[in-house]
């Protein structure tokens, strides 16, 4: 694009909008990498504790929940600094602080879980609703309708089977989730190619 | 009579650089310059005219080791470029 001082009322607004989505479009496919790499961290951890709870029938296991942030987050630093610098929208920033506010209110649930009030048989139940609920506004916010209804599946349905599986199958939900999370992100990917 | 158009603003590259950083809260120039598609040298030139007239603030840094520069609109540049998208719009109902 070089200089043009002869454009028309109606190319200049043309250029405005082509440019406007076309920058909208490059934020949010970059939101999509981040969907992916959560949804497979969450298959692996999930797969990991459910078979070495399987194998020791000990659900202490379950404190390796607590390494994912702890692997994740650099991961994804990492992620964000090896490609061209993306800026923030309206809508990856809103992205970001729901999910985010998903983090820590998981995180602090389970904490108190292990450190207060030992809650086993409810506590999967509630992560999946949540995570089914966060997965279902993102698809609202990107205005992607599969999202939306995976997030309703995984959330309500996962509350259901939650409900009536006990101790570490159900833990295949969360591996249900991250697949979600993976397949969300490569039809945001798709979606704003 | 149909309001004046912003000659600082009636230039493709400048209102592509404005319309990206309208819609973000920064854009480093590397996000410019591929969105845009114009050469470095270009895009300097004319982030350097939006700069002088205080639509954008164009802050130089660094990232690790390399040189980066955040480029973000101003109050001013938005107001420019909200007047500049209404002449447009009167230029249009006028023409119909």
């Amino acid at each position: 694009m070089e200089q043009n001082n002869e454009m028309t009322a109606q190319e200049s607004l043309n250029l405005i909008s082509e440019t406007l989505n076309a920058s909208r479009r490059s934020i949010l496919k970059d939101s999509a990498r981040y969907f992916i790499l959560w949804g497979l961290l969450l298959v692996a951890f999930s797969l990991v504790i459910y078979e070495l709870w399987h194998i020791s029938g000990k659900p202490v296991w379950n404190c390796l929940w607590f390494a994912m942030p702890i692997v994740g987050y650099p991961l994804a630093m990492l992620l964000g600094k090896k490609s061209t610098p993306i800026p923030q929208n309206l809508i990856s920033r809103q992205l970001g602080w729901i999910w985010l506010a998903y983090g820590v209110f998981v995180f602090s649930v389970c904490l108190l879980s292990v450190v207060a009030v030992p809650m086993p048989a409810s506590l999967t139940l509630l992560i999946v609703l949540v995570l089914g609920f966060t997965e279902s506004i993102s698809g609202i916010l990107l205005k992607n309708w599969p999202t939306i209804v995976a997030g309703f599946v995984l959330g309500v349905g996962g509350t259901l089977v939650a409900a009536v599986t006990k101790s570490e199958a159900q833990l295949l939900l969360f591996t249900l989730g991250g697949l979600l999370m993976v397949i969300t992100g490569i039809i945001v990917k798709r979606q704003y190619k | 009579m149909l309001p004046k158009l912003d000659p600082l603003l009636h230039s493709e590259l400048r209102l592509a650089i404005m319309s990206i950083l309208a819609g973000v809260e920064s854009a480093d120039f590397t996000f410019l310059k591929e969105q845009t598609g114009a050469t470095s040298g270009n895009l300097s030139v004319q982030i350097d005219k939006l700069t002088t007239a205080q639509y954008i603030t164009a802050e130089k840094g660094f990232k690790g080791k390399l040189p980066c520069t955040t480029c973000k609109i101003t109050q001013t540049g938005q107001e420019a470029f909200a007047r500049y998208v209404d002449a447009l719009q009167a230029y249009l109902v006028t023409s119909k």
